[in-house]
């Protein structure tokens, strides 16, 4: 991965802890990773890998008893976990922004669409309410809303899915963030719909020169979207790498086992479809040595008593697998 | 938006005239004949002119349709009939009456609220645990505490002790603003408890709902301080639930009005109503329920409408369209 | 396929005394439990453990505040009130507890009705029960105490009517949701009768919300019992219950401020546990959890 210009994020051993009445969960356990300016980069997992979690995190929007539990995440030289909540709320919004995945129930039922806007507007940039006004529906227009002057007085019951989520984005973007992170934003919409609102994502971030955290579970849309991809599992970044090298040729075992769980429509219909056995750990629950080696097809002794680092390949690309070197190497000279 | 208020208007009013004639029916067919109640109770010895004599006064030779609608029409007029037992029409008992009881009202409801939205909404900013399980306590106590618990511990408190508040009777705001104030202090805090708990609860409720609501955090996500998510799309939302709550507890202040009343000695709605029980007076009995009966239906009807203005779902039937 | 002949029975986990364990768990549940339980121990048990005969006068005492000897003090003839207050809760406790028992038997009759007959009989039914749930329980007591008499029967009467509708409500919300689950239908639609099914399985997953609502109605059955007897309506004298005992609290407030503030804080007391004990119970027996 070349990033030649100075990361606008650097995410170093990010850890995330919930401590209950029975103990303490830590869902999110170490993650580190860079977010270059303009960079698209790609979080994938499955559910309960930790994604949402670092997502809000970053944000520091972590739900009660939720709380940061280790390591730093830098943007401009400041710790963001270090700031005063007042300092942090001016960063929100303002620097780095967040869509989430639920658009159905993420805008105030009982405040105009485009009051909520303005509201996002005025919160960091000191403008009349006419500016905002006008930059409001400036934006609804730019994210696809067809007559947005007259959208701006509409309530959200009164959108569809995709529309919320237009909305929701137009909101994010609108107090000029130098991050997106944009949370499983298609998970909720129909398919048609998802492809438009990347579309759309891809030409704001374009046109308003933005960094963007794509988190979703999609590979698809990951492969299509994204210059860089980080597979998370367990609560790690088990394996960072470029899209195409990464979907071409994965090196964690993980990341193999994802792919080839894709049905393609040139497969023989009587192929069964290939699913990754077991299920994955809870926070609780997680396996000594490497998190994935019950289900991993070429786990070895080692593999059950030693938790593997973080081994940097030739390309740039890296990996959490003892085998990274050899399964790397092997693909090259393949 | 328009029909929707008429419709509510006219279910208001229809529930109104189905709980006067079920009132009024549910008089005649109670046990206990009221003219025996004005004869001391008991007929033996009496000239059966005489019986007769007091049936025809008080109305109940005719039938009970007939009755009915005599009474309806009064009512229309203003007049509620007359007391069985004092013979004062009954509009006139009220309008004596009607003051200390509003008043106490009034103030009750206003420190209830002036209590209990204050205390929910700083407990969702701060987000304390111990001033949640303060909360929570003081809660579930009040809801436990009667009335008249309340007023005795104040009255032992405040009277007998210190001596600084009057424990009964009642002075009028218009007569004297000062002395009706103290006059009413004691009693509305004790009804403003059985107002405030329910009230806190469904409050505290509400807004741990919305709290955990995805607005609330797109709200933070926007860079809202904490007081501004709570205060402009936290409390706004969670109102609404408790509105409700609120006009159930309004509508049903006439209840705790007659514990309240007499255990400071006031005389409003809630003695006469105590008093017409001991008297068996039904004349006054079916004014005061109808009366309890409307400021239900009322209260129910003003927070139905409230709804209407503050929850935009609810406004726009069939005019907003998905793309 | 041979036919059915034996009722499928689908099983279903049912709490049974693990509940109870779980109840007490939680430190605010027990302590409530613990509380209601000396209460019904002390009340029934007046007798044994009361300190002093109800009616031995003891002139030398009237009045007293509370004392070793009398922990509550004493009243206008010199009487024990603990002891006063320990027989008073029998009144007090008979009342509630018949009244409970007609107002959840009566109302889960109504709801169940209502639910599984569907229809217009339970439209009837509901708008019904809806007419008084707007009016304060007071007034309705008042209104009906005027009509009814307060003698013993009347009053149990008198409650257990005024709170069936509520417990209606719920004992038709809880049936509802047994025939909505798909288990119920699946039984059905294999020839199970459905009264069969209502016995074994429907009602006693409906039964644990209406238990812990019993608890809540007990603590209402009590605030309405001593407030009507307070205002000199419900229980008369010579009988004593909670409620006359303050009232005769009040009347001689200004003689001894510790008369009426026993009998009160027992009420408070015994409403408070109830009604903690209610929600408790609710929590645990949640079909929620299942």
């Amino acid at each position: 991965m070349n990033e030649t210009a100075a990361p606008i994020l650097d995410v170093r051993d990010l850890a995330v802890e919930f401590p209950l009445s029975g103990g303490t969960i830590v869902p999110v356990r170490g993650v580190s990773f860079t977010l270059a300016p303009r960079q698209r980069l790609g979080i994938v997992g499955e559910s309960g890998s930790g994604k949402s979690l670092t997502a809000l995190s970053l944000m520091r929007l972590l739900p009660p008893p939720g709380r940061i539990g280790g390591g730093e995440v830098l943007m401009d030289g400041r710790d963001l976990t270090r700031l005063s909540e007042r300092e942090m709320a001016r960063v929100r919004g303002g620097r780095m922004a967040l869509v989430y995945q639920d658009p159905m129930s993420s805008l105030n039922p009982v405040q105009t669409v485009g009051r909520q806007i303005v509201e996002a507007i005025r919160t960091h940039e000191d403008v009349s309410r006419a500016a905002a006004r006008a930059r409001a529906i400036e934006l609804l227009g730019e994210v696809g809303l067809p007559q947005p002057a007259e959208r701006f007085d509409s309530y959200p019951h009164q959108f569809s899915g995709g529309m919320r989520q237009r909305v929701m984005i137009a909101m994010a973007i609108s107090a000029g963030p130098d991050v997106l992170i944009a949370d499983e934003p298609t998970t909720a919409l129909d398919v048609t719909t998802q492809a438009r609102i990347i579309d759309l994502l891809g030409r704001l971030v374009d046109q308003h020169d933005m960094a963007v955290i794509l988190i979703t579970h999609d590979l698809g849309v990951a492969a299509s979207f994204c210059d860089d991809v980080h597979v998370m599992y367990a609560g790690r970044i088990v394996e960072r790498s470029p899209a195409e090298p990464l979907f071409r040729q994965p090196v964690h075992p993980y990341t193999e086992a994802l792919l080839s769980a894709i049905c393609r429509l040139d497969f023989d219909v009587s192929t069964p479809i290939a699913a990754i056995p077991g299920q994955p750990p809870l926070p609780q629950a997680i396996p000594e040595g490497c998190p994935f080696h019950p289900r991993c097809p070429h786990a070895f002794g080692r593999c059950t008593v030693e938790v593997p680092a973080d081994t940097l390949l030739p390309d740039g690309r890296t990996a959490e697998c003892h085998l990274a070197g050899e399964r790397a190497g092997a693909e090259v000279a393949a | 938006m328009r029909r929707y208020v008429l419709t509510r208007l006219a279910t208001s009013i229809g529930l109104l005239f189905l709980s006067s004639i079920v009132i009024f029916c549910l008089m005649r067919v109670i046990p206990g004949d009221p003219t025996i109640t004005k004869l001391g109770g008991s007929i033996q010895g009496v000239d059966p002119r005489a019986l007769v004599a007091i049936r025809h006064q008080l109305g109940l030779d005719r039938s009970i349709p007939d009755q009915y609608v005599r009474w309806l029409g009064g009512i229309f007029q203003g007049d509620f009939g007359r007391s069985y037992y004092s013979q004062f029409p009954v509009t006139t008992l009220i309008q004596e009456r009607i003051g200390a009881t509003a008043e106490l009202a009034i103030a009750a409801l206003s420190i209830a609220l002036v209590i209990a939205v204050p205390a929910a909404t700083l407990g969702t900013i701060w987000r304390n645990r111990v001033f949640d399980a303060l909360l929570s306590g003081f809660t579930a106590i009040g809801l436990a505490t009667p009335a008249f618990v309340t007023g005795i511990v104040l009255i032992v408190v405040f009277g007998v002790k210190l001596g600084w508040l009057p424990t009964q009777g009642y002075v009028s705001f218009s007569h004297h603003p000062l002395a009706s104030l103290k006059s009413v202090l004691l009693p509305a805090i004790t009804l403003s408890i059985v107002v405030a708990a329910p009230v806190l609860r469904v409050l505290r409720a509400s807004l741990v709902d919305v709290e955990s609501a995805s607005y609330t955090r797109t709200a933070a996500g926007k860079g809202l301080l904490r007081r501004q998510v709570v205060f402009r799309h936290v409390l706004p939302n969670a109102s609404i639930p408790a509105l409700t709550t609120v006009g159930v507890v309004v509508g049903g202040l006439l209840g705790g009005a007659v514990i309240t009343e007499y255990v400071f000695a006031r005389p409003g709605l809630g003695t006469l109503m105590v008093d017409a029980v001991y008297q068996r007076d039904y004349g006054v009995l079916q004014a005061l329920v109808l009366l309890a009966a409307a400021s239900f239906i009322l209260s129910s009807l003003v927070v139905d409408l409230l709804y209407g203005v503050i929850d935009p779902r609810l406004r726009v039937r069939g005019a907003g369209s998905a793309q | 396929m041979s036919a059915v002949a034996e009722p499928l029975r689908v099983p279903r986990r049912r709490p049974r005394a693990r509940f109870l364990t779980q109840l007490l768990k939680r430190p605010s549940a027990a302590i409530a439990f613990v509380v209601v339980l000396a209460i019904v121990v002390g009340v029934v048990g007046a007798p044994l453990v009361a300190p002093y005969s109800p009616n031995a006068f003891d002139f030398t005492h009237l009045f007293g505040g509370p004392t070793l000897a009398h922990p509550f003090g004493t009243d206008e003839l010199g009487r024990d009130l603990l002891t006063r207050v320990l027989y008073g809760g029998r009144t007090t406790l008979e009342i509630a507890g018949f009244s409970v028992v007609l107002a959840m038997s009566g109302g889960s009759l109504w709801g169940f009705t209502a639910a599984y007959r569907r229809g217009w009989l339970d439209e009837l039914l509901m708008r019904v029960a809806d007419l008084t749930l707007g009016m304060p329980v007071i007034l309705l007591g008042l209104v009906l105490v005027a009509a009814f008499g307060s003698s013993t029967l009347s009053l149990v009467l008198i409650l257990g009517i005024l709170f069936m509708p509520a417990t209606a409500r719920l004992a038709r919300a809880a049936l509802l949701s047994e025939l909505e689950t798909d288990y119920y239908l699946a039984t059905i639609s294999v020839g199970t009768p459905p009264w069969l099914i209502m016995l074994r399985e429907l009602l006693p997953n409906a039964a644990p919300v209406l238990i812990a609502r019993a608890s809540v109605v007990a603590a209402e059955a009590i605030f309405v019992e001593a407030s009507l007897s307070f205002v000199g309506l419900g229980v008369q004298p010579p009988a004593a219950s909670w409620g006359t005992l303050l009232q005769k609290g009040y009347t001689n407030l200004y003689r001894s401020y510790w008369y009426p503030l026993f009998p009160g804080l027992v009420i408070l007391v015994a409403v408070l546990a109830l009604n903690t004990l209610g929600d408790h119970l609710q929590r645990v027996l949640d079909p929620a959890k299942r």
